[in-house]
């Protein structure tokens, strides 16, 4: 796949990109730089990100970063556990373009 | 905020204010860091959350409330600079406002105020009071009804056989069909002839007897009788007369009030003419409270704000249809709607100008209900229940504004002793049927 070649993404699986919005101090701070973060699911790529925000919020994106955030180990009773991994899409808006975290979709 | 008068006609007041939109916002962001300090929320640490957050968070419920505060502020104010006296909650509505375009909030109040009035002069004010004295002959005949409920029973002082209404002591032992039966035997019973407390013709076939006697009584159960195989059977009943006794009247002396717990029959006199006189004293003294009421009325005619003469009304109305729907609207039943509204109306604007004119003498004359009375008037209250007083008490206790609706007529009853001092009384002495029957005759005019 040549790299402005966009990716088909269905409408379900654009549902399943977007997991949930990520409110937290560190992600708010990004607002001011129309940035808005959301958590997506570890095999998420970046165009399909840019495709399922695009085509749900109806808004422009102009890049998308991602992160994967490794699992804490922790300890219950001597027995050691890991948490899972997972990802998420920092996701930067055209000018002029917003979304409501809080609303939904 | 900016308040003009928009209307002033008769007792009411409309007052428009307006409160401009970077007022309210101040206040809301204001509100807003105050409870940023305190609020926790995941993602964020205490104190840390941002403002935009918290905006979306908290704004709809800071601003009703920031609404809220400005509106009842701004109504205390208008009170206060145009030194009001409001006889009701005012009616708020609200003009002009939109969260969405934080435009500037533009509402109006519609006061309905007290009147201004002096009451009257009471000096002129003369009442007729009724009163009943109760005669020595009442006392006497109440006596009587006491002493016949407290018969007790001697020994024959002549040799006579039975008779009605004498007491004989007897055993007796009955059988039904020849058989004795359990619980149709007794010792030592003592039996009241013509008392009626024994089956059929038990009693008169026990007339003539002496002590000693022994008779042999032919009765019938009747029919219905309680224990069923019993009813309509023929019984024979061996009766042995042990003594005759006759029944004494209680002699009205000291004896007798002392064996009903008194000093002295003198003293029993007095709590019997107090019983006696009470209902009487009670009724009077409302026959006096209506008439100075009647009286007060006529001496006042001033505006009533509409307000409260409505909720008046609205309560006199809504009994009224529900004593309509139960059928016992006596003489209204014939009336239509229109005849009644009207002068159900007048009664309503004459109680407010009584309650009007009484709660101001009350307050000219500095006349309060202290604690202590108000407590008398909860016991009252709790006493007109007997059997759940435990109940009512801690009803009262709960609901503090159930003893607050106590300190009207506390009030009022004080204010018409106030006013039954001041102007002149004569008493009138009348019977006690005359009494009774007033109220009644002046419900039917």
């Amino acid at each position: 796949m040549s790299k402005n070649a966009k990716p088909f993404v269905s409408a379900e699986r654009m549902y399943d990109l977007i997991v949930a919005p990520v409110i937290t101090e560190k992600s708010t701070m990004g607002s001011e730089h129309n940035q808005v973060t959301f958590r997506v699911p570890l095999d998420a790529t970046k165009p399909e990100i840019k495709q399922a925000v695009e085509g749900l919020f109806k808004v422009k994106v102009t890049a998308v970063n991602t992160i994967v955030s490794k699992g804490k180990t922790k300890r219950f009773r001597g027995i050691v556990a890991r948490r899972s991994d997972f990802k998420k899409a920092i996701v930067t808006l055209a000018e002029g373009h917003t979304i409501d975290v809080t609303t939904g979709v | 905020m900016n308040i003009t008068e928009t209307s002033a006609e008769g007792l009411r007041r409309e007052y428009t204010v307006v409160i401009p939109a970077a007022d309210l916002a101040g206040r809301v962001d204001a509100q807003l860091k105050e409870i940023g300090k305190t609020v926790r929320m995941p993602g964020f640490r205490p104190g840390k959350v941002p403002m935009s957050v918290l905006k979306q968070r908290y704004g709809q419920s800071v601003m009703g409330e920031v609404l809220d505060k400005a509106m009842s502020d701004s109504a205390a104010k208008v009170v206060e600079q145009h030194s009001l006296r409001p006889a009701l909650q005012p009616k708020v509505e609200i003009v002009k406002f939109e969260v969405e375009s934080e435009s500037d909030l533009e509402f109006k109040l519609a006061y309905e105020v007290l009147p201004e009035f002096e009451p009257a002069d009471l000096g002129g004010v003369a009442i007729e009071k009724p009163v009943v004295e109760i005669t020595d002959a009442q006392v006497d005949e109440a006596l009587g009804r006491i002493a016949a409920g407290r018969k007790t029973s001697a020994p024959l002082t002549e040799d006579r056989p039975s008779a009605k209404g004498d007491i004989v002591v007897i055993d007796f032992d009955g059988s039904v069909d020849g058989e004795k039966r359990p619980g149709m035997k007794g010792e030592g019973h003592e039996l009241e002839l013509g008392s009626g407390s024994f089956i059929d013709t038990f009693e008169e076939q026990l007339e003539g007897t002496r002590a000693g006697d022994h008779r042999t009584v032919n009765v019938t159960f009747p029919e219905g009788y309680h224990a069923a195989e019993l009813a309509g059977k023929a019984a024979v009943f061996e009766v042995d007369v042990k003594e005759v006794k006759q029944a004494v009247e209680a002699t009205i002396d000291d004896e007798f009030a002392k064996g009903l717990g008194f000093d002295d029959l003198a003293a029993l006199k007095t709590v019997i003419r107090d019983r006696l006189g009470g209902d009487y004293t009670v009724m009077s003294r409302l026959r006096a409270k209506r008439a100075l009421l009647d009286q007060l009325a006529e001496l006042h005619s001033f505006e009533v704000p509409q307000g409260m003469v409505d909720i008046e009304f609205d309560q006199i109305w809504k009994r009224l249809q529900d004593e309509l729907k139960a059928g016992d609207a006596g003489e209204d039943a014939g009336k239509d709607e229109e005849e009644l509204r009207k002068e159900y109306r007048d009664i309503a604007i004459r109680r407010v100008r009584l309650g009007l004119v009484l709660s101001e003498i009350g307050q000219k004359n500095n006349i309060t209900v202290a604690r202590e009375e108000l407590n008398q008037a909860v016991l009252a209250e709790v006493r007109r229940y007997p059997g759940q007083e435990r109940e009512v008490f801690d009803f009262f206790k709960n609901n503090p504004q159930a003893v607050e609706s106590l300190r009207a007529p506390v009030f009022e009853d004080k204010v018409v002793d106030f006013i039954l001092g001041q102007v002149k009384v004569t008493e009138k002495p009348v019977s006690a049927e005359e009494l009774m029957q007033d109220p009644d005759e002046e419900e039917a005019a």
